[in-house]
C-alpha cells in the first residue's frame, strides 16, 4: 500500500490534507490538531494532500506493485507478454 | 409509530442535494440564484471543495462558441460518437447552453484561463472537431464553496447518504451517517438531488471517488436506471504507473512490430472501447506485450509541451493554471520515476476506468420519482443526452461542461418544485428498514470485508472478455459471479464507519454490475461502446432503442422504448 509520510514537527496544523483528500484517508485529531492518516490503503496516490500543504511536509510514497485488478478470467492461462498480476491485500 | 427522532438526528431542507463535487455546487448556486427563499443544504462524504472528481482531472471544458454550429455538433455527434441513440433535443439544449453555463460557473469559481481583455481561451481538441475546449485551474471548485457559503447555502461534511426516505411514491429525504462518529442523520427536504458522481468501481485511482452509491440509492427507491450497458469507459493506460497514455490508441504496436492503430481516424474524438478489444485479441493471439512509441504519440508530445510550459510560453494564448502544473507536476515526476525514466516505447493495457452514470432523467433532470433530481456524472448516459457511449462521452471536456450545465438545470428545477410543494414526512418503517439494512455490518463482529466484496466484483467486471469485448456466454458467467457475490452482502462487517461506508459502496458496486450484465445482455447488437463479439453489427431496424431497468417488487425489471428518430433531425445513414 502507499505510505503517507507527514513531518509532524513542521505540520501547522492548517487542516489542508484532511479537506483534501477525496478517499477519506485521514482522521484529525482534535487534542494535537493534527492528521492522522488511518486509511492509507485507501489512498489513490492523487497527492493532493501533498500538493496543497503549505508546509510542504506530507510525501506520498506511491507503492506501483500495489492490488490491481485482473485483466483475464481465471480460467485464461498466462499468456505470452501478460501483464503480472499486482499484489492483493485485505485490511 | 416511531418518532423519526429516535431513529437519528433530524434536519430539514428544502432542497436536499447529495454530493459536493462540481455539479453539486453548481446546482446549490444556481438554485440560490433563482429561488433566494429556497434552503439549500449540500451533503457531502468527503469535504464538498475538494470532493469529486473535478479538481483532479484535466481541468478542461468543452463549450460551443459563437462560431460553433449546434446542427453541425449533433450531425457530427450522432455519425461519430452516440451512435443515435442521442436525445437530440436535450443534446442541443445542452450545446447551446454550454458556453453560458462555464461563464455562470466562472463567476462563481473565477478559474478559467482568459485573456487580459477577459476573453476565454480556447482552442480545438482537433481541427476537425466541431466545439472548442478551455482550461480551468483545478482548485476551481474552492472558491464555489466559500462562495456558496456566502450565499446561505449550508454544508455537512464527512456524512454519507446511503438510502432515499419516501411518502408514498415521493422521495422526501435521504437517511445516512457520519463517518466520523457514527452518527444517524435523517434529512427531510422538499426535494432531492442525487449529485454523486458515477461509478467507477474502485479501479482507476484518480476516478475512483465515485462508486455508485447515489444510482443505487435511486434503484432500490424505484427509480429507473437507462443505458446502463453503455458502460464501462477504457482508456489505454502504463502497465507499470496505470496512468492514462493520452494517444496512446493512436500508435499502438504488439510484439512482431506490427501497427494495431489504422482504424484511427481524424474523427476520433478521443479514446475508444476498440482499442481495448484490440489489445485483447492480440494478447490471446500471443502477440503481446503490447506497446505504444511515445516519440510517434502527436497528443502526448503536445501535453507534455503544454504541461512543462514548453508550448507557446510567452504566448498570451497558453493556459495559466499554477494549481494544475503543480498537481500534475508531483504525479508525473513520480510516474516517471516508477518507469524508471522517460521511455521511447511503453507497454500499455486497457484500464477499465467504469464511469457508470445511468440514473434516468429528463430534460429538467427530474428522475421517474416525484421529488428526486440527479445531475452530472450521476445521470450522465441516464439522460440519454450522449447516447452510447458513457461518461465522459469521446469529449475531451465534456465531464466538466455536463456537470455544470446538469448541475445549473437540475438546480434551478429543483428548487422550483421545492418552491411549490410542502415538506413531507418519510415513512417511518420505512426508514427503519433503511437504518438498520445501512448499519448492519457494523454490528457484526466476523464476515466478509467490504474489500473483499470490491475485489470480487472486480474479477467478474475487470477482464476485457467479460465488460468491453462482450459475447452471451461471457457475460452470463460474468453475471453469475456477480449474484454469487451479492448473496454475500448480507454478511458484510464492518470494523468502523470508514468501513461502513465502504460496504455501502461495495453493495452499489454489485447493482452497478448487475445492472450493467443485465442491459447488456437484453442488447443483441452492437453499437458504440456496447461491442459484442456475438452480434458484431449495428442493428438500426430493431434496436434504435433506451433499455431501463428498475426494481420492481424485489426484481430486475427491464423494459425497452424505441427512440423517436422521426422527431430527430439527425437519422441514420449518409455516414
Amino acid at each position: 500500500m502507499n505510505e503517507i509520510k507527514i513531518r509532524l514537527e513542521e505540520c501547522s496544523g492548517c487542516k489542508s490534507c484532511y479537506n483534501a483528500c477525496f478517499v477519506d484517508v485521514f482522521r484529525w485529531d482534535k487534542q494535537t490538531k493534527r492528521p492522522i492518516v488511518a486509511y492509507p490503503e485507501d489512498c489513490a496516490e492523487c497527492n493532493m494532500c501533498e500538493v496543497t500543504c503549505p508546509k510542504e511536509c506530507i510525501t506520498v510514497i506511491v507503492d506501483w506493485d500495489k492490488y490491481y485488478p485482473p485483466l483475464f478470467p481465471e480460467s485464461v492461462g498466462n499468456l505470452p507478454g501478460r501483464p503480472p498480476a499486482g499484489k492483493a491485500a485485505v485490511k | 409509530m416511531i418518532a423519526l427522532e429516535r431513529l437519528g438526528k433530524v434536519t430539514s431542507t428544502d432542497l436536499l442535494i447529495i454530493g459536493g463535487g462540481i455539479s453539486g455546487l453548481a446546482a446549490g448556486m444556481a438554485a440560490r440564484e433563482t429561488h433566494p427563499d429556497v434552503e439549500v443544504l449540500i451533503v457531502e462524504k468527503n469535504v464538498s471543495g475538494w470532493a469529486g472528481q473535478a479538481n483532479r482531472g484535466a481541468g478542461v471544458l468543452m463549450f460551443l462558441g459563437p462560431d460553433d454550429d449546434v446542427d453541425k455538433f449533433i450531425k457530427f455527434h450522432c455519425h461519430h460518437i452516440g451512435a443515435f441513440l442521442e436525445d437530440q433535443e436535450l443534446l442541443a439544449d445542452f450545446a447551446r447552453g454550454t458556453l453560458a453555463a462555464i461563464e455562470r460557473f466562472d463567476s462563481w469559481s473565477g478559474r478559467l484561463c482568459r485573456r487580459g481583455d477577459g476573453s476565454l481561451i480556447a482552442r480545438r481538441f482537433k481541427p476537425i472537431l466541431p466545439w472548442h475546449i478551455t482550461g480551468a485551474d483545478l482548485d476551481m471548485l474552492v472558491p464555489v464553496r466559500l462562495k456558496a457559503g456566502r450565499a446561505g447555502i449550508k454544508f455537512m461534511d464527512k456524512v454519507t447518504l446511503t438510502d432515499l426516505l419516501k411518502d408514498g411514491d415521493r422521495v422526501v429525504g435521504a437517511l445516512g451517517f457520519s463517518l466520523l462518529d457514527g452518527t444517524c442523520h435523517i434529512i427531510k427536504a422538499k426535494a432531492t438531488i442525487i449529485a454523486t458522481g458515477g461509478d467507477s468501481m474502485k479501479i482507476m485511482n484518480m476516478w475512483s471517488c465515485q462508486r455508485g452509491e447515489g444510482a443505487a440509492a435511486a434503484y432500490r427507491a424505484g427509480a429507473q436506471l437507462r443505458n446502463c450497458e453503455f458502460a464501462p469507459m477504457m482508456e489505454m493506460l502504463n502497465v507499470r504507473s496505470k496512468q492514462a497514455i493520452l494517444g496512446a490508441e493512436d500508435v499502438m504496436y504488439n510484439a512482431k512490430g506490427d501497427f494495431l492503430s489504422g482504424w484511427r481516424t481524424e474523427c476520433d474524438a478521443d479514446c475508444d472501447a476498440f482499442a481495448g478489444i484490440v489489445w485483447h485479441r492480440e494478447m490471446l493471439a500471443g502477440n503481446g506485450p503490447i506497446t505504444t512509441k511515445n516519440p510517434e504519440n502527436r497528443l502526448l508530445q503536445s501535453t507534455i509541451k503544454h504541461a512543462e510550459n514548453l508550448e507557446g510560453k510567452d504566448s498570451e494564448d497558453r493556459w495559466v493554471r499554477p494549481f494544475h502544473e503543480k498537481f500534475w507536476g508531483a504525479l508525473m515526476r513520480k510516474t516517471v520515476e516508477a518507469d524508471g525514466g522517460r521511455k521511447p516505447v511503453s507497454e500499455v493495457i486497457p484500464g477499465i476506468v467504469g464511469e457508470h452514470s445511468p440514473v434516468r432523467v429528463d430534460h429538467n433532470m427530474k428522475t421517474t420519482l416525484d421529488g428526486l433530481y440527479a445531475i452530472g456524472n450521476a445521470c450522465y448516459v441516464g439522460s440519454s443526452m450522449v447516447g452510447a457511449v458513457p461518461t465522459p462521452g469521446r469529449i475531451r471536456g465534456s465531464g466538466l461542461t455536463g456537470a455544470i450545465w446538469m448541475g445549473i438545470r437540475g438546480g434551478e428545477s429543483a428548487a422550483r418544485y421545492a418552491a411549490d410543494v410542502a415538506m413531507a414526512e418519510p415513512d417511518a418503517p420505512q426508514t427503519e428498514a433503511c437504518k438498520a439494512a445501512t448499519f448492519a455490518p457494523i454490528g457484526r463482529s466476523a464476515g466478509v470485508h467490504p474489500t473483499e466484496v470490491v475485489h470480487a466484483v472486480h474479477k467478474a467486471y475487470h477482464p476485457v472478455g467479460y465488460s468491453l469485448h462482450k459475447s452471451k456466454e461471457r457475460m452470463e458467467e460474468a453475471l453469475g459471479m456477480v449474484l454469487e457475490v451479492k448473496r454475500s452482502l448480507p454478511q458484510m462487517a464492518a470494523p468502523d464507519w470508514h468501513y461502513l461506508s465502504a460496504c455501502n459502496e461495495a453493495r452499489s458496486m454489485v447493482l452497478t454490475a448487475e445492472v450493467f450484465y443485465r442491459t447488456s445482455l437484453a442488447r443483441t447488437e452492437s453499437r458504440g461502446w456496447h461491442i459484442r463479439e456475438d452480434y458484431p453489427e449495428r442493428d438500426d431496424t430493431g434496436w434504435l432503442k433506451w433499455i431501463s431497468i428498475r426494481d420492481k417488487d424485489g426484481e430486475p425489471e427491464i423494459t425497452t422504448e424505441d427512440i423517436p428518430i422521426t422527431r430527430y433531425p439527425v437519422k441514420p445513414g449518409g455516414e
